[in-house]
């Protein structure tokens, strides 16, 4: 698929799946693995041990003149009975904050300039810990295809190198852009900055010297890339700083992101807010883990995002049809590593929405139900557009592979069809109105309208959307492959009773959601997501075992993009980066008028939740503001001077649909 | 942002709108100088006019605050963009110049485009701020049975309702409960006759047994099941029998939600209800507003009648400290705006934003049409007679005070529309924004309001 042989696939693959395994795994089975659990059960005995102390005269410390222990409840830790768990005050409670702890300036509200500060410092620290993700996994690629492919080898090593060039005068430019943020958070909210810094005081420091540790092994890996590369043993090693890179960028991500998940769903402290001893339960409160696996798919996704647009820019202003094939064959990689990064996002998504669920109901339906249940509608909208976004570019894509005329002409069908679903999936429930509209309309929802504004049409057509989208991948993948096996038309049969059956079942689904009790209804997406994943995986292995002795049309014409097809890349850059800022205000703004919630009020004039439009202007500003930078830090990057070109390969890569 | 500072989006546009008419000028003048026989003096002076424009514009848009700058921009700063792409384009086809514009500006376009098309999508839809609670709710001075509830109803339902939409106040109960009968969508009970199950649900075995029994502690609220007289003070009632009744019931419910959790309604086999404690964070409660709820469920089924009402009102409550009961209106900091009276007329109507709403005779710029004309010296004797009035009301004065205090008490008919004015949407807190003094002042000047002449 991306080189030219099946080991560099195979090689691919292992990579992607070798990342999943090192980054995700550790997060998605948090709360099973027994070492937490053993550990979690112990502090909970200990801590009983201790309140049985304090609370016999005898064995208590009191009598001996030693100062008394006092003992909170936590606000969200329970012990075995389910009764709040107990730990020594070892903390100021937290303030209440006053007019004195808020500065602002004339020109905009503190609120706003810290939303700006924190939300560009994140997209460029997704970035920063996106690019040594590709970076690994590609270099990965190129040692292994060494032996088999030197010419490819070298160009999967060149890019890993380029991309890492990027990344480095973006590093600079993340940790200035924090400084700002801290700037910025101690000038304007001094206040609950004071209490924040004295729970989370060693989460800083160490923070600060894991900053360290991530920027000596970033040089080194750099700068001794060129050096290291010339011997095999060395190559390992570097490939090994590459682990260790993406190793202390991840903690260092997971320490900052116990910051903001303790805000939104405190552990650790008492309901007046004073510390309870036990910095873990500080950091590794309910939301800690489903935020940090979900930001480690959103910042591949983002980073396959930039990287692609970045390879589109190129390609666009290509001089040479061997920069056009390479930035072509680049953009087509990063787009293969963002949707692989998509794929999983929605189930990390729910995981940590019902994390939010069992934190506070509360909470969760305000998100879904209250007044943040329009922003999920946003995000719904941003969903169908990148949707729209990545079968463009596959419809656009496979113009330039030879063989496709067999498919392409069922690509209208396949855009008429989301276009139909993506109506359905933006229909909103209900809306604002007058009561003269009221009346016209015969109630809060349209008569044939309104039906599509429940999930039931919503569930069907955003399943149906993905389906569309896998089939269009597959189409994508046999675009140029001729079926040889003797199988084939049974293949292709059980491919296409696959597609059938699966549009059938989760339109018979969502029709009968309307025949049932809300309750039951919700139950019925889940097989209607089975049958999506079902389309995935079933019509992707069948699709993959019937290129077995496949002949060739030819090879794919890298660099013969269509200008829609770039700018659909693009788009799916805009929309990420949009979708990021919506998704991380959707987020923080849950809180409401709490700084942390339940504990510290937020008692400035900016406690308001903004209205929509207020919201989206802001995500609009933040989303070409970065792409400002981005492009700057880009430009500063291709400043270092152009080395020399490569012993000219004697062709782009090859990619799978043409391997024989 | 704040009205009266600058839009942050629409400034960065008009920064990135000058740096662009600088790059076009720029861009021309290579061409130009790259190629025999154009007119460099010609589009350069145009360019380099478009430039200073574009330039001259974006500083004025500094001096601008939010409003004047969206209508500035899009009124004329975006169509000098528009020409501006237009005359250069017009500059590459008169001059046969094939190579066009540089992908960074198409590209910037194109981010643009998509990026504000997003903004103009989330300000399509309905816009809706949401403030943050006071702390407290203020009541000023006696408070009737009627308004005490509608002090609940406010708490529950917020004081601003939009057809068509949800709408929840400080208590957030409409989140998940359902308040209508046959309504039964809720996450959680319909409440609609919840004052006749009060009575009898304490007698129930469910309630005796399940999932705590009478007289042991609910550790999630720390509250004992049943006991009355063993509730925290600041809570409990002082009035009425000693057994355990229906107010206490309902009272329970809102402070242990576990205590008692209706079948089916409830998370690990009915056993723990998923109601937050609502006299914790982050709804907290007061003694006073807890009643107030209270005084509202135990009446809102049966319209206009309190004879149900076992909670007492705040000025007969033995139990409550004064803490939210305040005779007179103390300088509170969670209270957005107050009247004194000391203002003069025109600054009080502004500060409490009537203007917005209604057209009032005599105060500059009050033509707001959402609400009725207020030429009350001649309307309101005509709306006291009118048989669908049931307020209490005998005369002018009575009538404009009970319309500031209660609005709802008569929804005036918007001859125009053929249908009354929107009820609900005036809100019902001009009690706790209003002096004594204010209110006699504001009462006395609407009373006296009546067509301009001529008008």
């Amino acid at each position: 698929m991306l080189g030219k042989n099946k080991r560099s696939v195979t090689a691919f693959l292992s990579g992607l799946v070798l990342t999943a395994v090192v980054y995700l795994a550790p997060g998605m089975v948090g709360d099973a693995i027994a070492a937490e659990a053993f550990a979690e059960q112990a502090f909970a005995e200990e801590a009983f041990a201790k309140e049985v102390l304090a609370e016999q005269p005898g064995l208590s410390a009191v009598d001996d003149g030693a100062p008394e222990i006092e003992w909170g409840q936590d606000v969200f830790y329970k012990d075995w009975e389910g009764n709040p768990l107990k730990g020594p005050v070892s903390g100021a409670p937290a303030p209440e904050l006053g007019p004195t702890d808020y500065n602002n300036y004339e020109f905009a509200p503190s609120r706003m300039l810290i939303w700006v500060a924190n939300q560009q410092h994140l997209y460029f620290g997704s970035f920063v810990l996106a690019v040594p993700i590709f970076c690994m996994i590609i270099e990965f690629i190129g040692v292994r295809t060494k032996r088999d492919d030197p010419i490819m080898s070298v160009k999967y090593d060149r890019l890993a190198h380029d991309l890492m060039k990027i990344s480095l005068t973006a590093y600079s430019w993340t940790a200035i852009l924090g400084g700002i943020l801290l700037f910025t958070f101690i000038t304007l909210f001094p206040g609950f900055f004071k209490y924040l810094a004295g729970i989370f005081r060693p989460v800083m420091h160490v923070y600060a010297l894991m900053f360290l540790a991530e920027s000596g092994v970033l040089y080194v890996y750099y700068y001794g890339w060129d050096r290291m590369s010339q011997d095999p043993f060395l190559k390992w090693i570097h490939c090994s700083l590459a682990v260790l890179l993406n190793l202390i960028g991840t903690i260092l991500m997971y320490l900052a992101n116990s910051w903001a998940t303790f805000m939104q769903a405190p552990g650790g402290i008492d309901s007046e807010g004073r510390f309870l001893g036990n910095i873990w339960h500080v950091i590794h409160s309910t939301l800690w883990n489903p935020v940090g696996v979900h930001r480690i798919l959103g910042n591949i996704v983002f980073g396959g995002g930039i990287v692609g647009a970045y390879a589109a820019y190129h390609y666009l202003t290509a001089k040479t049809e061997e920069d056009r094939a390479h930035y072509d064959w680049v953009c087509y990689v990063a787009m293969f590593i963002c949707i692989f990064g998509l794929i999983p996002l929605p189930f990390a998504g729910y995981w940590l929405m019902k994390e939010v669920y069992a934190f506070r109901q509360q909470m969760g339906i305000t998100l879904m139900g209250g007044i943040m249940a329009w922003l999920f509608i946003i995000q719904a909208v941003m969903i169908g557009l990148l949707f729209f976004a990545a079968n463009s570019y596959l419809h656009n894509g496979m113009a330039r592979v030879k063989g496709s005329h067999r498919y392409m002409k069922y690509c209208k069908y396949m855009v008429l069809l989301l276009i139909v679903c993506f109506t359905m999936w933006m229909t909103p429930h209900t809306i604002v109105m007058t009561p003269a509209e009221l009346k016209l309309m015969g109630g809060a929802q349209h008569p044939i309208v309104g039906h599509f504004g429940v999930m039931s049409a919503k569930n069907t057509a955003v399943n149906l959307m993905i389906t569309t989208t896998i089939l269009c991948f597959i189409l994508y993948q046999r675009a140029n492959k001729k079926i040889m096996v003797p199988w084939a038309t049974v293949g292709n049969c059980w491919i296409a009773a696959i597609f059938v059956g699966a549009a059938i079942n989760i339109i018979f689904l969502g029709v009968y959601g309307y025949f049932l009790p809300a309750n039951q209804r919700v139950g019925l997406s889940v097989p209607q997501v089975c049958t999506t994943l079902t389309t995935l995986f079933a019509g992707t292995a069948i699709n993959i075992s019937m290129f077995k002795d496949s002949e060739s049309y030819g090879d794919i014409q890298w660099g013969s993009q269509s200008k829609v097809g770039t700018y659909a890349v693009f788009l799916l850059a805009i929309s990420f980066t949009w979708l990021m800022g919506l998704m991380g205000y959707i987020r923080s703004s849950v809180r409401l008028f709490w700084h942390v919630t339940e504990v510290v009020r937020d008692n400035s004039v900016d406690a308001y939740t903004l209205t929509i439009g207020e919201a989206g202007k802001m995500l609009t500003f933040n989303t070409l503001f970065v792409w400002v930078q981005f492009v700057v830090v880009f430009w500063v990057g291709s400043l270092t001077g152009k080395k020399a070109p490569a012993e000219a390969p004697s062709g782009v890569p090859v990619p799978a649909q043409q391997q024989q | 942002m704040l009205p009266e500072q600058h839009d942050i989006l629409f400034s960065f546009l008009a920064i990135a709108f000058a740096i662009f008419g600088i790059f076009v000028f720029s861009n021309v003048i290579r061409e130009c100088r790259e190629r025999e026989g154009i007119n460099a003096k010609l589009w350069g002076a145009v360019f380099g006019a478009f430039a200073i424009v574009c330039f001259l514009m974006t500083v004025h848009m500094f001096g601008l605050v939010q409003a004047d700058q969206l209508a500035f921009f899009f009124s004329i700063y975006l169509w000098v963009v528009l020409l501006l792409l237009f005359i250069w384009g017009v500059f590459y086809k008169s001059n046969k110049i094939e190579s066009q514009s540089p992908p960074i500006i198409r590209g910037f376009f194109f981010w643009t485009t998509v990026s504000i098309l997003l903004a103009g999508y989330t300000n399509w839809l309905p816009q809706q701020r949401s403030d943050p609670p006071p702390k407290e709710a203020a009541v000023i001075g006696d408070v009737t049975m009627e308004e005490f509830a509608e002090m609940g109803r406010v708490i529950i339902f917020g004081a601003k309702q939009v057809a068509g939409q949800k709408s929840i106040g400080k208590g957030q109960c409409p989140l998940c409960h359902t308040f209508d009968p046959g309504d039964h969508m809720g996450r959680c009970p319909n409440l609609f006759g919840v004052e006749e199950r009060s009575h009898g649900r304490v007698k129930e075995d469910r309630y005796t047994n399940l999932p705590v029994k009478i007289g042991e502690t609910e550790p999630a609220s720390g509250i004992v099941k049943g006991k009355h007289d063993e509730m925290p003070e600041e809570y409990r009632r002082q009035h009425g029998p000693e057994e355990f009744i229906g107010e206490d019931y309902i009272r329970e419910s809102l402070m242990c939600p576990t205590c008692y959790v209706v079948e089916g309604f409830g998370q690990d086999g009915d056993t723990r209800s998923p109601m937050p404690v609502i006299v914790k964070p982050p709804i907290s409660l007061s003694r006073v507003e807890v009643n107030a709820i209270i005084a509202y469920l135990q009446s809102k089924d049966t319209p206009g009648e309190f004879s149900s009402v076992t909670v007492p009102l705040p000025q007969d409550d033995p139990g409550h400290t004064g803490g939210a009961v305040a005779e007179e209106p103390a300088a509170d900091e969670d209270r957005p705006v107050f009247v004194t009276g000391n203002e003069d007329i025109q600054t009080m109507i502004n500060t409490l934003g009537c203007p917005l709403c209604h057209t009032i005779p005599g105060i500059d710029g009050a033509v707001g049409e959402l609400g009725p004309k207020l030429h009350e010296k001649i309307n309101a004797p005509q709306r006291i007679k009118d048989p669908n009035y049931k307020g209490k009301a005998t005369n002018t004065k009575e009538y404009v005070q009970e319309s500031i205090l209660s609005p709802g008490a008569y929804v005036v008919f918007d001859e125009v529309a053929g249908e009354p004015f929107p009820d609900g949407l005036m809100p019902t807190t001009f009690s706790q924004m209003l002096s004594v003094q204010a209110l006699d002042k504001l009462v006395n000047f609407i009373s006296q309001t009546e067509p301009p002449a001529g008008g």
